[in-house]
């Protein structure tokens, strides 16, 4: 067992992708997440294995979207309007059924914003930027422990469902540094010798493309991927609860900022309010099932995020009609401090209790 | 006695999708004979492009990857450093339209050239985006009627088109560049060695090795099978001049 050592987000994610098998790196400097490419060039030298420093982010997911195709664990990482840029292949490679780790360090946007922290990418993950009917499966770490671990499930859920997996991480958490272990890798291998390209010997030839000109086939390849993306649903909704089982108030957040609102639960709990936060760690497959029942019994959701409400309308999907539904937030800048959620929530409590 | 059979690596009962007349079948055939003869089935990756090239895996019997149009080098390189780093050196080739190497992925073509990346490229130039039906692309000639230059290429609205295979040339990654024609049986039998040279000189792990293939497009030319390949003969070597541009072994 390793011990604890202080670990910037970046470098954590960095070096548990190399813990568990990652040998191809492909990326294109942005800030706030140069760190992670930073670190593997020279990790990846001195072990002989894959990185390029790519000409862009398109060449970057291309090779990626290569270099999955032989079996090998393979990421890239960038940031937000940079990952605009990746979005082409990462529809490819749903249809390719190719496993790719996109780890994004989100900046604020649109367009290139700034380096300010922000959570603006949720929609551009969840729903996808790129053309088609796929899915892809993301992940938010709340902090650098997440980090490791999330790191490790991407890479293992890629392999197992033959999908792109996106960690959303943001640039705090990317450069904050925090106690954390680089524990072992949790998942097994995955056995992929029966679809990876390494050369048709002594076996038939393979190949692997998107293009279907047979409208029949196409249709019937686009109804397997979401026979998939069931399964990806049944199986793999990620969550945490913090006392939400008998929380009057229910706050829905998602990555580091969630940290500062279960503050704002403590804070509540103390003055006698039952709150509770619930924290979705898979954005897709979001888990709707679990925030629905938790509505049957809990009136008041609030929504707080760094962005201009983008998870409200999962939220919104998820709840029964008859809870009531806010949002705390704003798209960039500091993170909202716990007496900016208090005093808003206030506000929406008391409204609340009012209104009934 | 039996003088020809068709080359082990094209699929047996493969259809021709390709125009008549079209050189692209020529082509593949030239690189599935060179599969054969150098022994590559087994031990190879190859990276279709988006464009007329893209059935490629229709038609050879080996491992095919599908491109997005114009990144085929990035995936190709991405084929070849993943085999590497579990310890395998693999034959990976890319197999483009001029529009997809030279317009839309110039920068990931150009790039690869620079890396040195051990891939080989080849480059079907029939001056123009044949898939889409004919329309002005990097290589159109001066004056050449598209359908989005109908009246002729000028410079004044057009600019000028890229003599790929001496730009790849000038990068000091690149192993091999040279520029080869099909209207011929002697032109086709040059080729067939140019390229053999290009596929051996990524065996021996020299670099970057390209060639362009002049190759006639009948159907968007609107011209006959026979007046094509007059046309590439007698204009389009004037432009677009055959021969060896780099050779990392005579420089
Ligand atoms: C990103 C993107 N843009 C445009 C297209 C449409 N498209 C498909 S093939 C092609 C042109 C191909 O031309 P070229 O590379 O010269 O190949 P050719 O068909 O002439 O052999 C275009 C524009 C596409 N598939 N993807
Ligand atoms: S459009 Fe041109 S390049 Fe494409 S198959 Fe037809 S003749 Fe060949
Ligand atoms: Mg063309």
């Amino acid at each position: 067992m390793s011990e604890k050592e202080l670990l910037k987000g970046n470098i954590a994610i960095a070096k548990a992708a190399l813990n568990c098998g990652c040998t191809c790196y492909f990326g294109y400097p942005i800030t706030p997440q140069t760190e992670i490419g930073e670190y593997l060039s020279q990790k990846m030298q001195e072990k002989n294995l894959a990185y390029v420093c790519a000409e862009s982010e398109i060449a970057a997911i291309n090779m990626a979207l290569g270099a999955a195709s032989t079996g090998a664990k393979v990421m890239t990482s960038s940031s937000s309007c940079a990952v605009s840029l990746m979005q082409e292949a990462i529809s490819y490679a749903c249809s390719d059924e190719l496993p790719i780790v996109v780890v994004n360090v989100m900046r604020a946007g649109p367009g290139q914003g700034y380096i300010f922290p922000s959570q603006g990418d949720y929609n551009q993950a969840t729903i996808g930027g790129g053309n088609g009917d796929y899915h892809t499966i993301v992940l938010s770490p709340s902090n650098v422990q997440e980090c490791i671990d999330l790191t490790y499930k991407a890479f293992h859920l890629a392999q197992k469902y033959r999908n792109p997996v996106i960690l959303l991480a943001d640039g705090l958490l990317g450069q904050m540094a925090e106690p954390a272990e680089l524990t072992e890798n949790p998942y097994p291998q995955i056995d992929n010798s029966s679809w990876r390209l390494d050369g048709a010997n002594s076996r038939p030839s393979r190949n692997i493309h998107s293009l279907e000109p047979n409208q029949t086939k196409l249709n019937q390849h686009i109804i397997n991927l979401y026979k998939k993306y069931e399964l990806i649903e049944q199986n793999e909704c990620d969550y945490e609860e913090y006392l939400c089982q008998d929380a009057q108030v229910i706050f829905v957040a998602f990555g580091s900022l969630s940290r500062h609102v279960k503050s704002v639960c403590n804070h509540y709990r103390k003055n006698g309010i039952k709150a509770g936060l619930f924290r979705p760690k898979s954005l897709y497959p979001f888990p709707y099932k679990k925030l629905n029942e938790l509505s049957r019994k809990t009136p008041i959701f609030i929504d707080v995020e760094m962005n201009m409400g983008q998870m409200l309308k999962d939220i919104r999907l998820a709840i029964l009609s008859n809870a009531k539904i806010s949002f705390i937030g704003k798209p960039t800048g500091n993170w909202l401090r716990e007496e900016e959620i208090i005093n808003a929530a206030d506000n929406i409590i008391k409204e609340y209790y009012a209104s009934i | 006695m039996q003088v020809y059979s068709a080359p082990k690596a094209i699929k047996e009962n493969s259809d021709f999708t390709f125009c008549p007349g079209c050189d692209h079948g020529i082509a593949i055939k030239i690189i599935a004979h060179l599969i054969d003869e150098l022994n590559l089935k087994e031990n190879t990756v190859a990276i279709a492009s988006s464009g007329c090239s893209v059935f490629l895996y229709n038609f050879l019997d080996i491992d095919c990857l599908e491109s997005p149009h114009g990144r085929a080098c990035a995936v190709a390189t991405g084929v070849k450093r993943a085999h590497k780093a579990q310890g395998n050196n693999k034959f990976v080739f890319t197999y483009q339209g001029d529009g997809d190497f030279a317009s839309i992925g110039l920068a990931e073509s150009m790039h690869s050239a620079l890396r040195g990346e051990n891939i080989t490229a080849i480059c079907i130039n029939n001056t123009n985006y044949g898939m889409t039906g004919g329309q002005l692309g990097p290589t159109t000639a001066m004056g050449q009627v598209t359908t989005t230059s109908q009246n002729g290429r000028n410079k004044e609205y057009h600019g000028f088109p890229i003599r790929t295979a001496e730009q790849i040339a000038l990068c000091e990654g690149t192993s091999f560049s040279a520029r080869v024609a099909l209207y011929d049986i002697k032109n086709i039998i040059n080729a067939k060695n140019i390229i053999k040279k290009a596929f051996e000189y990524q065996n021996q792990g020299l670099g970057f090795s390209f060639v362009e293939i002049l190759s006639s497009c009948p159907t968007n030319w609107k011209l006959s099978p026979k007046d094509s390949h007059e046309k590439i003969k007698n204009e389009l070597t004037q432009i677009f001049p055959l021969g060896i541009f780099k050779d990392i072994k005579n420089d």
